[in-house]
């Protein structure tokens, strides 16, 4: 296992969505697939996801169901909402231009 | 309780566990025990209670939430000082409920303007005089009351209306009425009584008021000649004639007359006299008095010296008061029969405001209105004073913990809105219980005052006097709740935190002096009260002169069905001695006007130089004996005897007459055949000079006084019976003994002294509700202190000794400082009137003080009996 990272500051809301976009996901699986998806680099941490699923939920951009997960338990398990997917695709674009802007500071 | 905040939360309990039990799982596969795996997935986790917050502020009920919060909170804190927030709610309970209740009888008895337009504009005509205006009035009917050394009266003749109608007409519209009398009825084969009063057709024009059914009266209705006419309130017409639609234009008989119902009133106008009980406004020419034959009232109609009119005014907007009584000086002493004899005996006019309607109760104790909206505020003060103390005393304590709330990380504003909610929930409580207070007062109130059954009240909680109360004792709730968090705010947090056990010496704080002034304020209120009840207890037991038990009276009145001439001499010597003789019956006599009824003929007496203004009052031989008036000297007059005269004690004494005298009244010799003792006649209140005259056999109606040697009201079957076998036509009226008929006549007096009173109980529970709360706050926050002083040697006597020492210092402070109040109150008191002069006896006030001493010990002793009951080692280890 490599060095962890801590996540930059607000980014937390827009993996979350991301992930939700790839299929529903309860809150534990939706931290195991970030650090899976970042490599085992991104630890997010796992009790602070669940106020931003709130905040995003009460956004309406992911809606939640209780479903039998997998060990026979209900779990509550969140969707990416239309919305949910429109503010995904600004994030994105937002974060890439954010991304490439460093960049470009830090090559000049 | 279902709330939306509540299920969330579990619903985060649900999602939070997956998660962890979730995570165990995993660990629990690398081989850890089911306890160690929930342990790591906790850690790894991260503290779950702050998440679960961080979730709900995230939620859309975060803000409902914290107030349920601040409201769990504020019920816990309100319950940790259990002594304090019950005084509190108590406090704003009575404080509001039981002031709404009373300002709302007020209101109803003594301050609500009539239901009519413009009331402002309505004015009552009086008239005053230093001496009687002799030659111009032989005869009045009524209302007289003395301004200082001034006769102010109600009374007008007919034509000194006519006259001053006509001049002001542009300027002010005038209307007149008569006193009410009990008729007797019957509609629809049904037979009752009801009161009548006689009025001038322009009356209810003049009121501007709007017939409800059918028409109300009109000028034309005073025509001689005008077929009768009735007008029935609302009040009436639904009671007794079951509301019935088509009432208007059917016919209802009113002593043996035929009259048609001209119309209803609307049913907000209960009469022109505040709790008035008149059922029938009938116009003057045809009202049954004015057609009675030979009936003094129709004499009047044509004699300018009979004084019968009560006179009412609806100044045209812009006209002022006194522009009136300008207008009205020249018509009114044109219409007078003869030149006043002296300046002294010259009427001169006042105009009195009636927009409240007319009432005796204004001009007998100057102005209540004042007097009650003074103890309102005086309650109120002590009430908020209350609630000031009792929350100023608890903020210490909260100033801590506001302090280590701050320090530990909570915003001022969120520190704030938790104060808030506190002072909102310990006023919501007291508010809600304040109503159902009022409420519940007001109906009791109805049942409790003397003498209300004849007053038509219905009292129902008054919103403006509830919200009034309401708004200021809950300010001051805020206000004072709000304190302590406003402190911290400024003060910082520091200086708060450092205290510990204090050893406090009584100190002189706000808290105290609130104490100290509400008791000084409750002085002046149970003072207040005690003089009010005293001075109606004087008026009611005072020896009125004769002897007033075992004495039956009601009215006669053959004239109503037909009597007249020698059938109605025959009448009354038969009546007088039918009654006489009746078993059980001592003594039966007949009077013209009945005692005790506030009304009564005033003239002036001569003898030789001396004279003197006396009530006249006409009776049968035996009336004297039977009213229980001894003769001092002289006899009683034979029947029909006339030129003669007995004369009070009092009178003969200031006329200088005896036994023998001739003295001169309304141009008349009468010789003096006997001299009675001084007594009261007409009212408790003045002191009358009396002369008794006999009676006149051709009076259309009497007052029979019998004099009963078993209780009177045993007696009224069989009088019923000796009458009927006169006549079965001819009704008892007014059944009363002579102790109801005292205290008939003091019934807006009983109604004040009993507001008094209970304003005076009202603030001497508040006074003692705030004494306890304060103390025994005081005793349980000194705890560690006491015991310290305990575990230091003192013994249980010399703490108890202290705390009540300390209380007892404020409550001795406080009624000091209220005896000052009372002594000033009472000077002003008398210079507005209000009370006679030396109405304030010491032993009133040393009453007062001890009443609030006594419940000032009381409320001091439970703290102090458990300061001393503290103990050491466990009031230490809590410190």
């Amino acid at each position: 296992m490599g060095k962890k990272s801590d996540l930059v500051q607000g980014t937390l809301d827009l993996l979350v969505l991301k992930t939700l976009a790839l299929q529903p996901a309860h809150g534990y699986a939706i931290a195991q697939r970030i650090l899976a998806s970042s490599r085992q680099v991104l630890d997010v941490q796992q009790g602070s996801l669940y106020p931003a699923l709130h905040r995003l939920e009460r956004k309406g951009l992911v809606t939640s169901e209780w479903r039998e997960g997998e060990n026979g338990r209900m779990a509550k398990v969140y969707s990416l909402t239309k919305p949910g997917a429109r503010q995904l695709r600004e994030e994105m674009d937002e974060w890439s231009r954010y991304i490439a802007a460093i960049q470009w500071v830090l090559e000049a | 309780m279902r709330v939306p905040w509540r299920r969330e939360e579990s619903e985060l309990d649900r999602e939070l566990r997956y998660h962890l039990e979730t995570m165990a799982d995993g660990f629990e596969r690398d081989g850890m025990t089911r306890a160690a795996a929930m342990r790591r997935a906790r850690r790894e986790f991260g503290g779950v209670e702050s998440i679960k917050d961080a979730c709900r502020d995230e939620h859309r009920w975060s803000w409902l939430a914290q107030i349920g919060q601040d409201l769990e909170f504020g019920w816990r804190m309100m319950r940790k000082t259990p002594s304090v927030s019950i005084a509190a709610v108590l406090t704003l309970a009575l404080g509001i409920g039981a002031t709404t209740a009373k300002l709302t009888l007020a209101d109803t008895l003594l301050w609500r303007t009539l239901p009519v337009p413009a009331p402002e504009q309505l004015s009552e005509i009086l008239w005053f005089s230093k001496d009687r205006p002799e030659g111009l009035n032989s005869g009045s009917s009524g209302s007289m009351f003395r301004d200082g050394t001034l006769r102010v009266a109600d009374f007008f003749s007919m034509a000194a209306y006519r006259n001053m109608r006509e001049t002001v007409k542009g300027k002010a519209r005038i209307a007149g009425h008569l006193y009410n009398q009990r008729v007797s009825i019957s509609y629809a084969g049904r037979v009752s009584v009801a009161e009548e009063r006689p009025v001038t057709g322009n009356f209810f024009t003049t009121l501007g008021l709007q017939p409800h059914q059918g028409r109300l009266l009109q000028d034309s209705d005073d025509a001689a000649g005008a077929a009768p006419v009735v007008v029935l309130t609302h009040r009436f017409w639904a009671s007794k004639l079951g509301g019935e639609r088509t009432a208007a234009g059917s016919a209802m008989r009113i002593n043996n007359r035929v009259y048609t119902i001209a119309g209803v009133l609307p049913p907000a106008f209960t009469g022109i006299i505040p709790g008035e009980a008149t059922d029938l406004y009938i116009p003057i020419p045809q009202s049954p008095r004015m057609l009675t034959a030979d009936s003094w009232y129709r004499e009047g109609e044509g004699d300018a010296r009979k004084w019968i009119i009560q006179l009412l005014a609806r100044r045209e907007p812009g006209v002022s008061e006194d522009e009136l009584r300008a207008a009205l000086a020249a018509p009114y002493a044109a219409s007078w029969a003869a030149r006043p004899k002296s300046a002294e005996a010259t009427p001169q006019l006042r105009i009195s405001e009636a927009s409240r309607g007319l009432g005796a109760m204004r001009r007998r104790f100057g102005d209540p209105v004042w007097t009650l909206l003074g103890l309102v505020t005086l309650v109120l003060l002590i009430a908020c004073a209350n609630i000031a103390n009792l929350l100023l005393a608890r903020s210490v304590e909260r100033e801590k913990e506001a302090a280590l709330r701050v320090s530990l990380g909570c915003e001022e504003l969120r520190l704030l809105r938790q104060f808030f909610t506190e002072s909102l929930l310990l006023a919501c409580i007291g508010g809600a219980l304040s109503v159902g207070v009022a409420a519940g007062l007001s109906a009791l109130m109805v049942t409790l005052i003397p003498g209300a059954e004849a007053l038509t009240l219905a009292p129902q909680t008054d919103p403006r006097a509830l919200a009034g109360t309401g708004v200021v004792t809950l300010a001051a709730a805020m206000v004072f709740g709000l304190y302590p968090a406003w402190r911290t705010a400024r003060a910082g947090v520091a200086p708060a935190l450092k205290e510990g056990i204090t050893l406090s010496r009584a100190r002189w704080t706000p808290a105290r002096m609130l104490v100290m002034a509400q008791m000084a304020l409750g002085v002046l209120l149970v003072t207040a009260a005690i003089v009010f009840t005293t001075r109606l207890n004087e008026l009611a037991g005072k020896d009125a002169g004769f002897e007033r038990q075992h004495v039956l009276l009601f009215d006669l009145r053959p004239g109503e069905v037909g009597y007249k001439g020698d059938r109605l001499q025959q009448f009354w010597a038969a009546a007088e001695e039918r009654l006489g003789a009746m078993s059980g019956v001592e003594k039966a006599g007949i009077a013209q006007t009945r005692p005790m009824l506030g009304g009564g003929h005033w003239d002036s007496v001569h003898n030789g130089d001396n004279r003197a203004e006396v009530a006249v009052h006409h009776g049968t031989p035996d009336f004297l004996a039977s009213l229980g008036v001894p003769l001092v000297a002289g006899r009683v007059a034979r029947p029909n005897e006339t030129g003669v005269i007995i004369l009070g004690q009092n009178l003969a004494r200031e006329l200088n007459a005896g036994l023998g005298s001739l003295v001169e009244m309304n141009k008349r010799k009468l010789t003096v055949i006997g001299i009675a003792k001084t007594a009261q006649y007409s009212s408790m209140e003045e002191e009358h000079r009396v002369v008794y005259l006999p009676f006149s056999s051709e009076q259309d109606s009497g007052t029979v006084l019998l004099r009963t040697a078993a209780p009177p009201l045993a007696l009224v079957g069989p009088v019923r019976e000796t009458v009927g076998a006169l006549d079965k036509s001819i009704p008892l009226v007014d059944i009363y003994t002579m102790e109801q008929q005292i205290s008939r006549t003091l019934q807006r007096e009983r109604l004040f002294a009993w507001l008094c009173g209970s304003f005076g109980v009202l603030a001497l529970v508040l006074c003692a509700v705030g004494l306890y709360g304060l103390l025994s706050h005081t005793t349980a926050r000194r705890t560690g202190e006491i015991g310290i002083r305990m575990a230091l040697g003192a013994t249980r006597g010399r703490v108890m000794q202290q705390v009540l020492a300390d209380g007892l210092r404020l409550a001795v402070a406080g009624l000091a400082l209220g005896t000052l109040l009372a002594f000033w109150a009472a000077r002003v008191a008398e210079s507005q009137k209000l009370l006679p002069e030396g109405q304030m006896p010491g032993w009133t006030l040393v009453a007062a003080i001890a009443v609030l001493g006594t419940s000032a010990v009381l409320a001091v002793a439970g703290p102090a009996l458990r300061a001393s009951s503290v103990d050491p080692i466990h009031a230490l280890r809590q410190g």
